[in-house]
């Protein structure tokens, strides 16, 4: 490292030699430099001069090869003082740029600046940069006693094309544990802060390096891959699911872990684990759920008020240098606070990046499932980033969901931006899937009922085809037989009731006409009956059935018989005790026969 | 049912059973037949696919049965086809000189199969089917089928907390099925009078128990229902058709009661009640027809008073829900309530123990995709399942000698142990240890299965060894073995300075040897509430050229290390 220093340092003399580019000076640069995180983040405020008499519009901002490498974000914002606003409508277009006779070992953005800059003019500006993966631990493997030491590298002087007039840099450092660090000439420390500087006067392409070796027990979490899925439905929801691949980016843990020791003193031993982690999701997010392949992880807590939602997330282990998990989650949005349109065309305005703070995320693919149905798809993004496009094919899905999937890599929490996602859609379509449902059940049904009344057996003419034809006529021909034979006993039970009436009212004639009535019916019926049971002959119920309309003459007759006795006794006036004597044996047989034909009914009535 | 469990005997061996039932009380059919032969065949053929089963389908006693009434219901149905083709003379002239030779060659038959079931040493029965026919015969001779708690005959509680109000139905469903004893009810009778008996042995076999008890209690709840509502129903008809009872025989000015009419005609309804008592269905739907008074009469007397049937109506309505509130207790606390993630109440609320997942998940994220898990064999499927890692044993025990390995190298010294993981390729060992927040099923007390199985097949392990005066103990009265064995050391590694004594809470006691260190493993991994702990095999020790004699005995795989030492002037273990 030391050795590679050293060439760095060669090389960025040797740079000194090359002529500078241009005439602008750079007249005041601070830069502050926070450690304090695992994601390096470098904040500078130039002022830049115009010394020489052409006019000037671009600012060329120049990195060393090893720091643009690790570089995630690069903004720069005018200068408002106090007050600093990031906000990104006003920042400054930078693009990387090439220029001829620059060193290879250097990366350069130029920064156009919103008016060009005249002969004596000057302009303040901000520059701040992101990198990952800037801190290296040193030693790479601890034990699980040990504290985690990270090393950092920079250049005391600000590395520019430009000479600088004044400038000062200071380090801010998570705490004063402080293992060595470069000593320069003004370098002073204030508790967790180095400072360097004040210098005056440093030419352009001048290097100073610093090292910068200290305690660290910040989370180093590091998701290696990230894959946000955001479904859009418009019943009014959007499904966010986040399947992170973490590992913990520190040195790595060597030896034993000890559960014990973790558990006795865990800010010694095991200080450079992390045990949790927070997500700020956005306000009414839903139906939050944190699991992974081996079902629902129980520790986590979500606090919720009408700004945001916390989401606070334990890994199922405490996370040691190198130690990697794998967890899912995933969130409901009100789909309004999301979806808006605009000229026709629906948007969807959602971050791009992870809800968790201060996660270095390798590689984020972000995919938005987008409504069956949906044309037109283009996506804006602040930054640049990858995309294309694929088909999910999910539930009731015909041609597969529209999927735009956008990849970047090397994301930190600055790409948290608002992207958006602009498609045409037709309410309708949203009509699509239900109708589906309930055509699919109709015709389901529908064919149900065709099935049970169609007659759907192949050959019409096999035996067992026409024999159940046949048993099916039977049968009906045994219905019309029975209700024939009902209708009979209810004649009977008419003739009955005439008869009681006749006790009660001594009305003959009443009674003869109810005689007459049944037996017109009683022929009719036996009519009837006749070509019915010409066509049971054959079939093998055909005893019974003869059986039950023998029985059921047997016991018409002694209807009639009784019927007559009683007529008689009543026309020869006869004393009621004395018909009864006489109707007594009749009417045995009479119950007796009836039970016998009941019995019979029942018994068909079951074939 | 072959492919999910071998629970699957019992079936092939019940059917067999109803069929030779059937054609011993003479109910051979052509159906029987139809329903039973493809059965024998198509199923033989069937499970014969199935990779664990094989050929052991024609070749195990178990299986035997189902080939013997196979036979059987041949001859039976050749004997039935022989009947009707010949002349009742005839059939007696065949009978004769069929059954004496048949009996002939049945003897030699029998003979030859007498034999070479004796000949095997488990008379051709697997370890299970021979401790459910004889239970004592597992803790006698197979450790591994009696170490699992499954194994045991359960407890009078455990029937009512499983199958509960049933347990009292099931007679009165057993009664029912007697009433008329059909093909049907003889085999549900035949089933719950086996079940009970298998489960009575083996808590697992509950399993086969609870469809039959659902089977028979059901029939006795839709009998009593049948009664029940029957009554009611006649009662309520039977009210509208009093009156036209009455009003007959008031024409006859016969002043007669209601129950004086039902008292005359009792004599000879019931007589007549007897002949067509065979299906009670009848009568009933009798009853319901108003125009059959003199039936509804006969009906009367079968029936229950109203208020009776009602209420027992609603008891039984009430029983049933209190079944169905029962049932939703059990199945959420005891049946679904996953072994692997234990809660306990305390007065702040639930507390979660997902201890298991911890491991399995740390062992999935944090080691090799090749390295290989030593645990005993009860965690073998979790382990695949859910850390995706190789596994030594698991819960397929049919591999007895390499559980035995396992078991084993758990009851042996560490150094030992670690020769045997080494030659397994194992990586870590995992135990399950519950001594630090009372998680009773935990690893120690499994221990002396382990010592148990590991003895079978080894028999430099032996029981005894572990005992103090016979009593299994890991307090300071315990022997030397037990407090050097691999299992004590990775179970209490450093327990001792969780609370200064080593109490364990399982066993109630302070543990025997408090403080040692580990020279072969080294600890990877403890969950939260210390309930799993992996433990990570030491690399192979350098060999030094002076010392190399001595681990000449070694299995290890230290091939190329004599030469790298001899460059090393120091090794670093040592």
């Amino acid at each position: 490292m030391e050795s590679f220093r050293f060439c760095f340092l060669m090389l960025t003399i040797a740079i000194l030699a090359s002529p500078a580019l241009s005439d602008l000076v750079l007249s005041k640069v601070d830069r502050r430099i926070y450690l304090t995180s695992h994601i390096v983040r470098i904040s500078s405020t130039m002022k830049v001069e115009n010394a020489g008499s052409e006019k000037e519009s671009k600012v060329l901002l120049a990195f060393p090869e090893q720091q643009a490498k690790n570089m995630a974000y690069l903004i720069a914002t005018p200068h408002e003082g106090k007050g600093k606003g990031k906000n990104p409508v006003v920042a400054l277009p930078v693009e990387a740029a090439n220029p001829k006779d620059m060193p290879a070992a250097l990366t350069l953005y130029s920064v156009s600046l919103p008016k060009g800059l005249a002969e004596g003019d000057s302009f303040t500006f901000d520059v701040l940069a992101v990198f990952t993966h800037a801190l290296r631990p040193i030693p790479e493997q601890i034990t699980q006693a040990d504290i985690q030491l990270v090393l950092y590298q920079d250049s005391a002087h600000y590395l520019s094309p430009y000479a600088v007039k004044v400038q000062s840099l200071s380090v801010k450092l998570p705490d004063s544990r402080i293992e060595s660090y470069t000593k320069l000439e003004n370098t002073k420390i204030h508790g967790s802060e180095i400072k360097y500087g004040p210098y005056e006067n440093i030419p352009s392409f001048s290097y100073s390096p610093i090292a910068v070796h200290f305690e660290s027990n910040l989370p180093f979490a590091v998701a290696h891959e990230l894959v946000r899925e955001i479904e859009i439905s418009h019943w009014g929801n959007v499904q966010v699911t986040e399947h992170y691949k973490l590992i913990h980016g520190g040195a790595q843990s060597k030896g034993e872990f000890s559960r014990l020791d973790f558990q006795a003193r865990p800010n010694v031993r095991g200080a450079s684990a992390f045990r949790y982690l927070v997500a700020n999701l956005p306000p009414r997010a839903h139906s939050v759920y944190y699991r992974d392949e081996i079902g629902n992880i129980s520790t986590s807590h979500l606090r919720g008020d009408s700004k945001k939602t916390e989401l606070l997330i334990e890994p199922r282990y405490p996370m040691f240098g190198g130690w990697r998990t794998a967890f899912t989650i995933g969130y409901g949005l009100p789909l309004q606070d999301f979806l808006f349109e605009s000229d026709g065309k629906r948007f969807l305005n959602i971050t791009f990046s992870s809800p968790m703070v201060e996660l270095v995320i390798d590689a984020l693919i972000v995919k938005v499932v987008l409504p069956e149905g949906s044309s037109d798809i283009s996506v804006a993004a602040p930054f640049p980033v990858e995309q294309w496009q694929e088909t999910k094919i999910s539930h009731l899905d015909i041609d597969g969901r529209p999927v735009v999937v956008l990849k970047k890599t090397n994301v930190v929490p600055e790409h948290n931006q608002f992207f958006q996602v602009y498609y045409h859609f037709s309410q309708l379509s949203m009509l699509r899937e239900p109708l589906m449902l309930i055509s699919g059940f109709f015709f389901f049904f529908v064919a149900c009922i065709v099935y049970m009344h169609a007659d759907i057996s192949i050959s019409k003419s096999s035996a067992s085809y026409l024999a159940k034809q046949q048993w099916e006529e039977v049968q009906a021909v045994i219905q019309q037989v029975q209700n024939i034979i009902s209708r009979c006993l209810t004649t009977h039970d008419n003739l009955e009731a005439s008869l009681r009436d006749l006790s009660r009212t001594g009305n003959i004639q009443a009674c003869k006409a109810a005689r007459k009535a049944a037996d017109g019916l009683l022929k009719e019926l036996s009519k009837e009956l006749k070509p019915l049971l010409t066509f049971l002959q054959s079939s093998p119920s055909a005893a019974q059935v003869e059986e039950l309309v023998a029985k059921e003459r047997e016991l018409q007759e002694k209807v009639m018989v009784k019927h007559s006795t009683v007529v008689d006794g009543y026309e020869k006036k006869l004393g009621a005790r004395d018909i009864e004597n006489r109707v007594a044996l009749q009417q045995q047989k009479l119950t007796a026969l009836r039970q016998e034909v009941d019995d019979l009914l029942e018994f068909i009535d079951e074939i | 049912m072959v492919c999910s469990w071998g629970g699957y005997t019992f079936i092939i061996n019940l059917i067999p059973m109803h069929v030779l039932l059937c054609i011993v009380t003479g109910r051979f059919s052509s159906r029987l037949y139809i329903a039973y032969a493809p059965l024998v065949v198509l199923g033989t053929l069937l499970a014969a696919l199935v990779p664990v089963v094989g050929f052991n389908a024609v070749m195990t006693s178990e299986h035997f049965a189902s080939f013997l009434v196979f036979i059987i219901i041949h001859v039976v149905a050749f004997v039935y086809y022989i009947k009707g083709i010949l002349s009742p003379k005839m059939f007696k002239v065949a009978v004769t000189l069929v059954v004496s030779v048949g009996l002939a060659v049945c003897c030699a038959v029998i003979a030859v199969l007498i034999a070479l079931v004796a000949s095997s040493p488990t008379k051709g029965w697997s370890g299970r089917s021979l401790s459910l026919l004889d239970p004592t015969y597992a803790s006698k001779y197979i450790p591994i089928i009696a170490s699992v708690s499954e194994h045991q005959p359960p407890t009078w509680p455990s029937y009512f907390m499983d199958i509960n109000v049933l347990a009292f139905l099931v007679p009165a469903g057993i009664i029912a099925c007697f009433l008329p004893l059909s093909d049907a009810s003889s085999f549900v009778v035949l089933y719950i009078a086996t079940s009970v008996y298998f489960s009575g042995v083996m808590v697992r076999l509950m399993l086969v128990l609870a469809p039959a008890a659902c089977i028979t209690s059901g029939i006795a709840l839709s009998q009593a229902f049948d009664v029940f509502t029957g009554s009611i129903k006649f009662q309520l008809t039977g009210a509208s058709s009093n009156t036209e009872v009455d009003a007959a025989e008031t024409s006859s000015s016969t002043a007669e009661s209601q129950t004086d009419a039902v008292k005359t005609e009792k004599p000879e309804e019931t007589a007549k009640n007897r002949p067509s008592r065979k299906s009670k269905k009848k009568e009933r739907e009798h009853g319901e027809k108003p125009s059959t008074e003199a039936k509804a009469e006969k009906k009367r007397l079968l029936a229950l008073p109203l208020e009776s049937s009602v209420i027992s109506l609603l008891l039984l309505v009430l029983l049933g829900a209190f079944y169905v509130v029962h049932c939703v207790w059990a199945a959420a606390e005891a049946y679904s309530a996953p072994s692997i993630v234990l809660t306990s109440r305390s007065h702040d609320g639930l507390h979660v123990f997902d201890d298991f997942r911890e491991a399995y998940a740390w062992l999935r994220h944090n080691t090799d995709v090749d390295d290989k898990v030593a645990s005993w064999w009860d965690y073998g499927y979790q382990t695949t399942a859910m850390a995706n890692r190789t596994v030594i044993v698991d819960n397929n025990t049919w591999n007895n000698t390499h559980i035995a390995t396992v078991g084993t190298a758990m009851s042996s010294p560490e150094r030992a142990a670690w020769e045997i993981f080494h030659s397994l390729d194992v990586k870590y060992v995992l135990v399950v240890f519950g001594g630090l927040v009372g998680y009773p099923s935990d690893d120690i007390n499994k221990f002396l299965w382990m010592v148990r199985i590991g003895g079978g097949v080894f028999p430099h392990i032996k029981e005894p060894d572990y005992l103090r005066d016979g009593q299994y103990r890991i307090d300071s009265q315990a022997t030397p073995t037990m407090l050097n064995c691999l299992m004590y050391k990775l179970s209490y590694y450093r327990f001792v300075e969780t609370d200064g004594k080593g109490f364990d809470r399982v066993r109630q006691t302070e543990i025997g040897k408090k403080y040692f260190k580990l020279t072969h493993f080294e600890e990877a991994f403890t969950t939260h509430h210390w309930m799993v702990r992996i433990y990570k095999l030491k690399p192979p020790k350098n060999r030094i050229r002076g010392k190399t004699k001595k681990s000449k005995s070694k299995t290890s795989s230290t091939t190329s290390s004599p030469k790298r030492s001899g460059t090393k002037k120091k090794n670093p273990w040592q």
